[in-house]
């Protein structure tokens, strides 16, 4: 999920905010963006960030990266300039963000004070320009944008009218170009004149101002609540508690619309269970590159502590202090806990015991302790390590009729981690699997059946040996291929029927009588050129054989064949009418 | 689902006009491949080679035979099942080629069909009867016909909601007409016959279903050189249920009309594979460089599109459509090609089947080898845009993704949670991952274990978690007798061998023997930690068994391994919280085979005959067949096998008959009549001692 953030440079960014003279307008979306990206980090910071500054013209500070800090000192050094033109700006967005293509999630997020702009730049006499122009090539970018998620954070007053009409414009313009947006703004301290109605009542009466620092956090909070979610879920591959371990999905699931094929009927929108099961395994190589609807990263969950005010302080202590080894009696696996706890301080003890006979509770170093997540077993990385070694991949069902695969990844930097393929809803997506639904173990196979993958489909036309000849040297190859064996009879007296049999067939099927007179002539003029030429006796009778048999309106129907003359010597021999039935062609 | 293109008819004419020539000729010469000329059919048209007789030419109704089998290749090749072409053939009356039944929507049914219907005669006289009028009510009566997947649309819902399903269809005529009128009065004929199908598919008679929508394509052929009284025309809708567009076309290139038209019926697109290296038959050191062209579904472009680049383009020579040419690259290692990040797999076929290079081309996939298909990008650079590969003796154009990734710089495994943990029983779950590999099945029995019940019951992930697997390395017997107990089927024999071994590690305990840990550098350990070394096996064997226990057999070793726990001095069943631990494992979800609690040691003799009860209950439900003593003898063996076995036979070894009280008379009278009712403290004293 690429993100775009976007800072509103124009002047009027620097008023300072009413009844806070520490802020201006500028320094709260410095902060909010700062905000931004302590819970990118804290996410896991996989999220790449691009910073984007507009005024007149839009400016790309930062392009997309991951390395955040590059992006807060860059913000920091913004300088506001003139007026705010949005539509540049939005523009200048589908641009930086095309090289993502659209099989990611992209999402833009613009700190602004919702100024609409002056003149013709402004947003209102976009508005204007646009209605019912909507297919010019002028606005042509619009409709990629409106791939996009963007995200509005307002910074206003709610008693501000340039603010309230700023918001009912910003959100005129997500519904007349039909963008996917949202504006965030903070909860109207009076309540008054709301434009977005906001259910919840405000929590701090007492502020001197709705906008501030804390109010700003919150929209932050919002807004990953609305778009950064991380898909959380249960990875389970077999019985044995352990081999059951929360994971999260990043980038996070989406749903998928299903559509009906009966008339009238709503799609279904269809999310993926909270519970991945592992079916079983493949190999790699059988599973090739099928289809897939999307990729994601399956990273092992880590405990944190969860609280807006421990992000506050940037730097996460969270992960010095990881939860202590509770066990809880109620718990139904504490025994089996219990025991590995145990057991793990047994050789914990043990080892430091060869080093040196001392008491056992002198030396802290080796003592087992509190673990820090990284030194914590976890079933990710169990599971990597063997799909890896064995080059194969998990089949898991994510929902009803709807599979995926979990297979060890390696980047080309050799960078190695397990990943979600997830396959199209249902069960019949990949043709040389077969249903996955009947996939099973080879002990489920009756006795002295085998199964082996592909699942072998019909014969298409290119693996029979078709007959085509609308290009006239398709025909002349398979004419000469006839010729070719008939100059090596005897030897070849098999091949030369099989192909004079398979043209003759394909002839019959389209009508094409002409062909046998003509291929009954050529055959004549071979065994004419084939006698000069002291050719075996055998050859020239086989010939004259052949062409009188093609000639036979007798044998212009489905069950004749053509056979090689038996008896040779006999001069009658050719009137043996060769009419063995062949029962492969039964109409 | 149920696009116009799934039911496609071709009405054949098969009036007395079709047996003329098409008046393209081919020479003799030609065939036999005599002159020089490379190329095929500029060579041999026309009269310029031949001497009289020594040439021929294919009839109109060859060309509108193979044309139209050739555009149910391409169909059947890239929609195999999915979409239907249906074949009528017209003079007299109608005659109904195949159906829409799966059977007969394949090449060699039709080709053989074909072989029956054969060429006009050119001898009938021509009389109003012979017409193809015939043939185009004929396939309007078949676009009523449902096919199976309407069959089964119409299964799912209630009939009075049967006009809901879509009924589209195309109708692709090839005849010959006179002038426009007579192509005017074939138009309005068609029309009328589709109103009155549908007159007749509406309720009371309800024959067939509805026909929403036909697409009549009219190709008017006539010999080449022969200037038609007929005018081309684009789509035309003439009433709400129909458009026609007619084409006049030469017969020879009828084929090439048809190419073009599929193009737009099924929303293909052409992809020109270039620069394909092959060897020459004749100077097999140097290779020359070939292109193959091959159609597919248009979405196999669509999809990879991004703003930064466009596919490239041309227009083959003689070509009415735009190909895309993608480079060949030469394929690297295997494994390259498996799990390409694909947007969409699409079938394809070559336009040209029986040429050498696409045959080549399709040879060397379908032997298994994949070909990454590369394209230029704006900035310079190139792209693998698609790639192709055979799978189960079909080839697909795999659409790759080539926008930039999200996931690109991989977050490292060994950087996150666990990932410096280095003792993972990484070797052990790559065995169970091979011997759980998946085929496919015919019939899948839907009683057939699932994973979650092959894989183990007891799996701890770090060598460093488990005393047991740990030790597997360096005993022997341990890895059998581990199998054993996990077996879900264990029987007595089995048992009596895992009794034996847990008597052995009792044994070993009592001696003090030193569990052979690599852990401890081959130093002593000091006594006090032994005993710790053993309790951590008792009770790790413990849980191993009561996860895996489903048969009585278990339960049995999991007595006896308790009470030899409590003769270590480990002891969990003493008291009450130890019961009601094993209760809460019994009623934990991970466990829900497991038989009943087991009753505590020592229990009376009312619960013992309860518990025989139950014992019994249990196998009469489980096998129906025994007889009752069968049941009764079972349970009662079951019950005696809950107590340590007599320790005469424990000492025995296996396949021996145990002597039975050695010191018979030695002893006073009366120990020897205790000795026959041997109680199971007794026993467990004699065995410890």
């Amino acid at each position: 999920m690429p993100t775009l953030i976007a800072l509103d440079a124009s002047l009027s960014m620097l008023r300072p905010v009413p009844g806070r003279n520490e802020h201006t307008y500028q320094s709260l979306a410095t902060k909010g963006i700062q905000h931004l990206l302590d819970n990118l980090m804290a996410a896991g910071k996989m999220e790449h960030v691009a910073l984007l500054s507009y005024s007149t013209t839009a400016e790309l500070k930062v392009d997309f990266t991951r390395d955040y800090d590059q992006v807060r000192q860059a913000v920091k050094k913004v300088e506001p300039v003139d007026k705010a033109c949005l539509m540049s700006m939005l523009k200048a967005v589908v641009s930086i963000m095309s090289p993502w293509g659209n099989q990611n999630i992209l999402q833009v997020v613009v700190f602004t004070d919702c100024g609409l702009g002056f003149g013709n730049t402004s947003i209102t006499g976009f508005l204007e320009a646009y209605a019912e122009k909507e297919s010019e090539p002028e606005f042509g970018f619009l409709k990629t944008l409106a791939n996009y998620n963007l995200n509005f954070i307002c910074l206003g007053l709610h008693g501000d009218y340039y603010f309230t009409r700023g918001l009912a414009v910003y959100q005129q313009l997500l519904d007349k170009v039909s963008l996917k947006g949202q504006l965030f703004m903070t909860k109207p301290a009076k309540s008054s004149d709301a434009v977005e109605g906001n259910p919840n009542p405000n929590p701090n009466p007492s502020h001197k101002s709705e906008l501030g620092r804390t109010t700003v956090f919150e929209l932050i909070e919002r807004l990953c609540e609305a778009s950064y979610k991380s898909s959380e879920v249960t990875l389970k591959c077999g019985s044995y508690f352990r081999m059951e371990a929360p994971v999260l999905l990043w980038p996070p699931t989406a749903p998928y619309e299903q559509k009906s094929h009966i008339f009238g009927r709503e799609p279904t929108i269809r999310h993926t269970d909270q519970k991945i099961e592992v079916c079983g395994f493949l190999a790699l190589s059988d599973i090739g590159s099928p289809a897939i609807l999307s990729r994601h990263w399956v990273l092992p969950k880590v405990e944190r502590e969860k609280s807006g005010g421990s992000r506050r302080s940037g730097n996460l202590s969270a992960a010095a202090k990881p939860p202590k080894l509770n066990l809880d009696t109620s718990n139904p696996n504490y025994e089996l806990e219990k025991l590995e706890a145990d057991i793990k301080e047994f050789y914990a003890k043990d080892s430091k015991d060869t080093e040196e006979s001392g008491d056992d509770d002198v030396t802290i170093v080796l003592k087992p302790g509190p673990q820090t997540e990284h030194q914590k077993e976890n079933l990710c990385v169990l599971l990597h390590g063997a799909l890896k070694m064995e080059n194969m991949a998990a089949l898991v069902r994510v929902g009803d009729k709807w599979y995926g695969f979990i297979y060890a990844f390696t980047d080309s930097k050799k960078k190695s981690n397990l990943m979600l393929n997830i396959l199209p809803p249902g069960a019949n997506v990949i043709p040389w699997l077969g249903d996955l639904e009947s996939l099973g173990f080879p002990e489920d196979l009756a006795p002295g059946e085998t199964a082996s993958f592909p699942v072998r489909a019909d014969r298409r036309s290119y693996s029979q040996s078709s007959v085509v000849w609308i290009r006239q040297a398709s025909l002349q190859s398979d004419v000469q291929k006839v010729l070719r064996h008939a100059k090596k009879m005897p030897d070849k007296t098999q091949h030369f029927y099989k192909e004079l049999n398979r043209i003759r067939r394909a002839a019959l099927a389209l009508g094409f009588v002409e062909l046998l007179e003509a291929l009954a002539m050529l055959l004549e003029k071979e065994c004419a050129h084939l006698s000069l030429n002291g050719a075996s006796n055998d050859c020239t009778l086989q010939l004259q054989h052949a062409a009188t048999e093609l000639r036979k309106t007798s044998n212009r129907d489905i069950k004749s064949t053509i056979v090689p003359l038996q008896k040779v010597g006999a001069s009658d021999a050719g009137s043996t009418a060769a009419t063995a039935p062949a029962p492969s062609y039964m109409y | 689902m149920f696009e116009r293109n799934q039911k496609t008819i071709f009405v054949l004419d098969h009036t007395r006009y079709f047996s003329i020539a098409s008046e393209e000729y081919i020479s003799m010469d030609f065939l036999k491949g005599k002159p020089s000329g490379d190329g095929g059919a500029t060579g041999a048209a026309g009269n310029a080679t031949g001497s009289g007789g020594s040439q021929f030419s294919k009839s109109l109704w060859t060309c509108a035979c193979e044309s139209s089998i050739e555009y149910c290749r391409v169909v059947w090749d890239l929609f195999p099942g999915k979409k239907h072409v249906r074949f009528i053939v017209s003079d007299t009356a109608a005659h109904i080629v195949n159906t829409w039944s799966p059977s007969t929507q394949n090449m060699s049914h039709v080709m053989n069909a074909m072989v029956m219907v054969g060429v006009p005669s050119r001898n009938l006289p021509t009389s109003s009867d012979y017409s193809v009028i015939h043939g185009l009510r004929a396939a309007i009566e078949a676009l009523a016909e449902p096919t199976d997947e309407q069959l089964a649309a119409m299964a799912d819902l209630g009939t009075d909601e049967l006009s809901r399903i879509p009924n589209k269809g195309r109708v692709i005529c090839i005849t010959s007409a006179r002038d426009n009128t007579s192509m005017k009065s074939l138009e309005d004929i068609f029309n009328t016959v589709l109103v009155q199908q549908n007159t007749l598919a509406a309720p009371p008679a309800k024959k067939g279903l509805i026909i929403d929508h036909c697409h009549l394509v009219i190709l008017n052929i006539v010999p080449l050189g022969v200037e038609s009284l007929v005018t081309n025309r684009s789509l035309l809708k003439i009433s709400p249920l129909l458009d026609v567009e007619i084409h006049t076309v030469s017969a020879p290139d009828i084929s090439y009309k048809l190419t073009h038209l599929i193009l737009n019926h099924y929303d293909l697109a052409s992809t020109t594979v270039t620069n394909i290296p092959m060897k020459e038959e004749q100077n097999a050191n140097s290779s020359a460089n070939y292109d193959v062209e091959i159609l597919h579904s248009r979405r196999a472009h669509s999809i990879t599109c991004g703003p930064d680049f466009s596919l490239p383009t041309s227009i083959k020579q003689g070509a009415t459509y735009e190909t895309v040419t993608l480079k060949w690259c030469t394929p690297r290692g295997c494994g390259s090609a498996d799990l390409q990040p694909c947007l969409g797999q699409f079938l394809v076929t070559p336009v040209d089947v029986t040429s050498r290079p696409s045959s080549c081309l399709i040879n060397f996939l379908l032997n298994g080898r994949s070909v990454l298909l590369e394209m230029p990008r704006k900035t310079g650079s190139k792209a693998t845009s698609h790639m192709l590969s055979a799978r189960g003796g079909e080839i697909f154009v795999h659409s790759l993704c080539i926008t930039r990734s999200c996931m690109d710089e991989a977050p490292s495994i060994t950087d996150g949670p666990g990932g410096r943990v280095s003792d993972y029983r990484t070797a052990e779950l790559g065995q169970l991952i091979k011997m759980s590999r998946m085929v496919p099945l015919k019939v899948k029995d839907p009683s057939a274990p699932p994973l979650t019940r092959r894989l183990p019951r007891y799996f701890p992930l770090t060598t460093s978690s488990s005393i047991l697997f740990h030790l597997q390395r360096h005993i022997s017997w341990l890895s059998h007798f581990l199998h054993l107990l996990v077996k879900e089927d264990m029987d007595k024999q089995d048992e009596v061998r895992c009794q034996q071994h847990i008597h052995e590690l009792y044994k070993s305990a009592s001696r003090g023997d030193v569990l052979p840990f690599t852990h401890t550098n081959g130093a002593r350990l000091k006594l006090s930690k032994a005993k710790d070394q053993y309790r951590l096996l008792y009770r790790e064997l413990e849980q191993l068994i009561q996860l895996n226990a489903t048969t009585m057999h278990h339960k049995n070793l999991l007595e006896s391994l308790q009470s030899l726990r409590a003769a270590y001095g480990d002891a969990p069943l003493k008291s009450e919280p130890g019961a009601s631990l094993l209760r809460s494992f019994t009623e934990s979800p991970l466990s829900p085979e497991r038989l009943e609690p087991i009753s505590s040691v020592g229990a009376s003799g009312s619960s013992n005959s309860n518990s025989l009860l139950k014992a019994s209950k249990r196998r009469m439900s489980s096998c129906g067949q025994r007889s009752l003593l069968d049941i009764i003898s079972s349970a009662e063996r079951s019950q005696s096998n809950k107590r340590l076995d007599f320790s005469g036979r424990l000492c025995t070894p296996l396949g021996q008959v145990a002597k039975l009280y050695p010191d018979f008379g030695t002893k006073d009278k009366d120990a020897v009549t205790t000795g026959a009712s041997i109680t199971p403290n007794v026993k467990e004293e004699s065995v410890r001692s």
